[in-house]
C-alpha cells in the first residue's frame, strides 16, 4: 500500500470502535501448532487482553497460508486483516487504545529495544530450536507440522519450511552455532531481561506495555511446552520474577 | 590452566629479565580512557603453552610461552620486518614448515585452522619490529603502548582499510576497531584491501595470541573482554541488559537499511560502493568481488525481510526507512546529551552505534534519505564527531587519509602495473618472434658464411610463402 492509501486505511481504522466478532487466527492448539507460533500468538492474546478488547481464538490448519505476511497469529477485525504482534499494536493505537502512552521518550526506546531483543534471541533461538535441532524435528516438528495433511503433502511441507528456516538461520549466522550456544544466547536473553525487571512486577511503571505481553507469551510456552530437550525451559525457570504470571 | 604454571620460571629466567614479572608486565600497556584495573594474567602463559605442544618440533617449545620464542626469533624477526610490506604473508614466509600450511589456511576460509607455528613467527617479528617500525602508516598502525611488543602476544586484526574519512570502510570491521581503541587493547591492526589475505578469508578477522583465529565480530570482542579488555567493565547489570537490547535494535533495524543503502541501491552503489572497493583492491579481484559481495549482500536482505513479491519491493524500501528513521530517533532519545550512551566512558554499545552512524554519516552518498534524517538529529552527529576526534584524530581529519589512501592502491598497483607492462610488451614480442620462426619467415642457421644462405634462404621462404 501507498503511503496515502495507508493513511487512509489508518483513518477508516481509527473511524470504526472494535467490533465485538473480533477473531484471531492460529494453527490448530492440539496437534499442529509449533513452539514459536504458539508463543506469538499467546503474545497477542495477552496484549489484546490487557487492553481489554475481546477476542476470539479460532484454529484452522491453514492459518499460516491466510495471514497476509505468511505469519501467524492475525486477527481479522471489521474489514481488515492484520498480522504479527508489531502491527498488530500499531493497529490497534489506530483505534485509540495504547498501554504505551503513558511512557517517556526513552522508556519507550528501551521497550522497542527490549523487544526486538526478545524477538532477536527468544524467539530465533525457539525456531533454531524446532528446526535444527535434529532430534526435536525428527521427534516433535515434523510430525506436528504435517498433521493436518494427507501422506506425501506434510513430509513435503515440513521438509520446505526446514529448508527455509535453515537458510534464515545461515544468513542471519546461526548456521553455525551448536546447541549449546545457541542456550547460551538464551540464557544471556534471560538475564538481561530478569536484570531489567528488578522487582518490579511489569517491566515499565505499574502497567503492563506490550513487552510484558510478548515477554509472557515467549515464556510461558517455553515452561508449558514439552520438548525432547528441555534445557530451554530450565534455563527459563531460573527467572524466578516471572513466576507471579 | 596451570599447565604453563611452574615450567614457565624455571630454565628460562636467565633469558629474559622480564621473567617472573612478565604478569607484571601486562599492566603497562594499551591507553584507555579511563584506567581499566588490568588485571595480570598468570595463567594465559599456561594457555600458550600447549599450542606450542601442538605445533612445535623443537623441544625447547614446548613448555614455554612466548619468551622463548621471541628471544629465539627476534634476531631474524628484526630481518623479516625491516623494509618489509606490512602484510605478514610475506614475513611469514621462512618460517619452518609452517608456510604451507599457513598458506593453505589463509587460502581456504577455514579460520580454526591456523597452525599454531605461525604465531611464533608472527610474534618473533613483531618483537623485531615493535621497536623497529619498519613502516609504519596508514597500514600498519603498533600502539604505543605497546613498547618492545613482548609482553603479551601481540593479537593481530585483519580489517578493510580506511576511506571517506573513516579508518574502515566495512561496518564489522569499524565496530571493532573501535572497540579496541576504546579499551586500548594492543592490536596490531593490518589494513588491507585485500579479503583473501587475511588469515580467513574474510574482513575481519583477528588473530589471537594463541594462533586462533576468529571472524565473528562479536566473538572477537567476546576473545577481548576475555583478554581483560572489557569497555563493559564499569556498568551495572541493567546496562548490559540494555546494551544487549540495543544492539538487538541495531541489528533488527538498522543494518537492513544499511545494508539496502549501501549495496542496493543501484546509484550508491555504482558510484560510491563499488567504486571504492574497485579502486582498493588489487587487480584480479577487483572484477568480480564486489559483484560477489554485493550478491551475498542481497541475498542475506532477501532472507532476513522474508519472501516478498517483486511489487511489493518498493513497499518494503519504504517499510525499512521509515522503521530505521524511528530506530535512529530512539537512538536519539536515548542518547540524549550525554557523551556515551552508559554515561561518560565508553562501552561496547558505543562501539556498534558509532559504526552504524559514522558510516552513515561520512559516506558521501548520492540516494542519502537516510542521511538527511541522521544530520537532523543533531546530538548523534555530534556523538559521531566527538568519537572520531577524540579516538582517530588521523583518521578523523581530512587531510591524511586521502593522501594515503589512494597513495596505498596505487603504490600496490603501481609495481604491478609496470611489471604488467614489460610482461605484455615481452609476450607480444615473443610471439611475433615465434610466429616468425614457426612460419618461415624468419629462419636461423647455423652456417658460417653467415648473409648469403640467410638471405638465400629468406627469398626461398618468402617465394614458398607467395606460392
Amino acid at each position: 500500500m501507498s503511503l496515502v492509501a495507508e493513511a487512509f486505511v489508518s483513518q477508516i481504522a481509527a473511524a470504526e470502535p472494535w467490533p465485538e466478532n473480533a477473531t484471531l487466527y492460529q494453527q490448530l492448539k492440539g496437534e499442529q501448532i509449533l513452539l514459536s507460533d504458539n508463543a506469538a500468538s499467546l503474545a497477542v492474546q495477552a496484549f489484546l487482553q490487557m487492553c481489554n478488547l475481546p477476542i476470539k481464538v479460532v484454529c484452522r490448519a491453514n492459518a499460516e497460508y491466510m495471514s497476509p505476511s505468511g505469519k501467524v497469529p492475525f486477527i481479522h477485525v471489521g474489514n481488515q486483516v492484520v498480522s504479527e504482534l508489531g502491527p498488530i499494536v500499531q493497529f490497534v493505537k489506530a483505534k485509540g487504545h495504547s498501554l504505551s502512552d503513558g511512557l517517556d521518550e526513552v522508556q519507550k526506546a528501551e521497550m522497542k529495544a527490549y523487544m526486538e531483543l526478545v524477538n532477536n534471541m527468544l524467539l530465533t533461538a525457539e525456531l533454531y530450536l524446532q528446526w535444527c535441532d535434529e532430534a526435536t524435528v525428527g521427534e516433535i516438528t515434523h510430525a506436528r507440522y504435517g498433521s493436518p495433511y494427507p501422506w506425501p503433502l506434510n513430509h513435503i511441507l515440513a521438509y520446505q519450511k526446514q529448508w527455509e528456516i535453515k537458510r534464515k538461520m545461515k544468513a542471519i549466522g546461526w548456521g553455525k552455532k551448536t546447541l549449546d550456544q545457541v542456550l547460551e544466547d538464551v540464557d544471556q536473553c534471560c538475564q538481561a531481561l530478569s536484570q531489567r525487571l528488578g522487582t518490579q512486577p511489569y517491566f515499565f511503571n505499574k502497567q503492563p506495555t506490550e513487552l510484558d505481553a510478548l515477554v509472557f507469551g515467549h515464556l510461558y510456552t517455553i515452561l508449558t511446552t514439552q520438548l525432547t530437550n528441555d534445557e530451554l525451559s530450565e534455563k527459563v525457570l531460573f527467572l524466578s520474577e516471572d513466576g507471579k504470571w | 590452566m596451570l599447565l604453563g604454571g611452574p615450567p614457565r620460571r624455571s630454565p628460562r629466567s636467565g633469558t629474559s629479565p622480564k621473567g617472573p614479572q612478565s604478569s607484571t608486565g601486562h599492566v603497562h600497556f594499551g591507553k584507555s580512557p579511563q584506567t581499566w584495573p588490568r588485571r595480570t594474567r598468570p595463567r594465559s602463559p599456561g594457555l600458550a603453552a600447549p599450542s606450542g605442544v601442538r605445533g612445535s618440533t623443537q623441544p625447547k617449545r614446548r613448555d614455554f610461552p612466548r619468551r622463548a620464542w621471541l628471544t629465539a626469533l627476534s634476531r631474524y624477526g628484526a630481518r623479516l620486518w625491516m623494509g618489509r610490506r606490512p602484510s605478514l604473508p610475506e614475513a611469514r614466509g621462512p618460517a619452518p614448515r609452517s608456510a604451507a600450511a599457513s598458506r593453505a589456511s589463509r587460502s581456504l576460509a577455514s579460520p580454526e585452522t591456523s597452525p599454531s607455528p605461525l604465531p611464533a613467527t608472527t610474534r618473533g617479528a613483531v618483537a623485531g619490529g615493535g621497536s623497529v617500525q619498519g613502516r609504519a602508516g596508514a597500514q600498519k598502525e603498533v600502539f604505543p603502548g605497546q613498547g618492545a611488543g613482548k609482553m603479551a602476544a601481540p593479537m593481530e586484526l585483519f580489517c578493510w582499510s580506511g576511506g571517506w574519512g573513516l579508518p574502515s570502510v566495512d561496518l564489522d570491521s569499524l565496530a571493532v576497531l573501535t572497540y579496541a581503541r576504546f579499551t586500548g587493547a594492543p592490536l596490531k591492526v593490518h589494513k588491507i584491501s585485500n579479503p583473501w589475505r587475511s588469515p580467513s578469508g574474510t574482513l575481519p578477522a583477528l588473530r589471537t595470541s594463541h594462533g586462533e583465529v576468529i571472524s565473528v565480530p562479536h566473538k572477537i570482542i567476546t576473545h577481548l573482554r576475555k583478554e581483560k579488555y572489557n569497555a563493559d567493565y564499569d556498568l551495572s547489570a541493567r546496562q548490559g541488559a540494555d546494551t544487549l537490547a540495543f544492539m538487538s535494535l541495531l541489528e533488527e533495524k538498522l543494518l537492513p537499511v544499511l545494508v539496502h543503502t549501501f549495496w542496493i541501491d543501484t546509484k550508491n552503489y555504482v558510484e560510491v560502493t563499488r567504486k571504492w572497493y574497485a579502486e582498493a583492491m588489487p587487480f584480479p579481484l577487483n572484477f568480480f568481488l564486489p559483484g560477489r559481495m554485493q550478491r551475498q549482500y542481497m541475498e542475506r536482505l532477501q532472507l532476513l525481510s522474508g519472501e516478498h513479491r517483486p511489487e511489493d519491493e518498493e513497499e518494503l524500501e519504504k517499510e525499512l526507512y521509515r522503521e530505521a528513521r524511528e530506530c535512529l530517533t530512539l537512538l536519539s532519545q536515548r542518547l540524549g546529551t550525554q557523551k556515551f550512551f552508559f554515561g561518560d566512558a565508553p562501552a561496547s554499545l558505543d562501539a556498534f552505534v558509532f559504526s552504524y552512524l559514522a558510516l552513515l554519516l561520512q559516506a558521501k552518498l548520492p540516494n542519502g534519505k537516510l542521511q538527511a534524517h541522521l544530520r537532523g538529529l543533531h546530538n548523534l552527529c555530534a556523538y559521531c564527531t566527538h568519537i572520531l576526534s577524540l579516538y582517530f584524530p588521523w583518521d578523523g581529519a581530512e587531510v591524511p587519509p586521502p593522501r594515503h589512501t589512494p597513495a596505498g592502491p596505487e603504490t600496490e598497483e603501481e609495481p604491478y602495473g609496470r611489471r604488467n607492462q614489460i610482461l605484455s610488451v615481452l609476450a607480444g614480442l615473443a610471439a611475433m618472434v615465434g610466429y616468425a620462426l614457426l612460419s618461415g619467415i624468419v629462419s636461423i642457421q647455423r652456417a658460417t658464411p653467415a648473409r648469403a644462405p640467410s638471405t638465400r634462404a629468406l627469398g626461398m621462404a618468402e617465394e614458398d610463402e607467395e606460392e
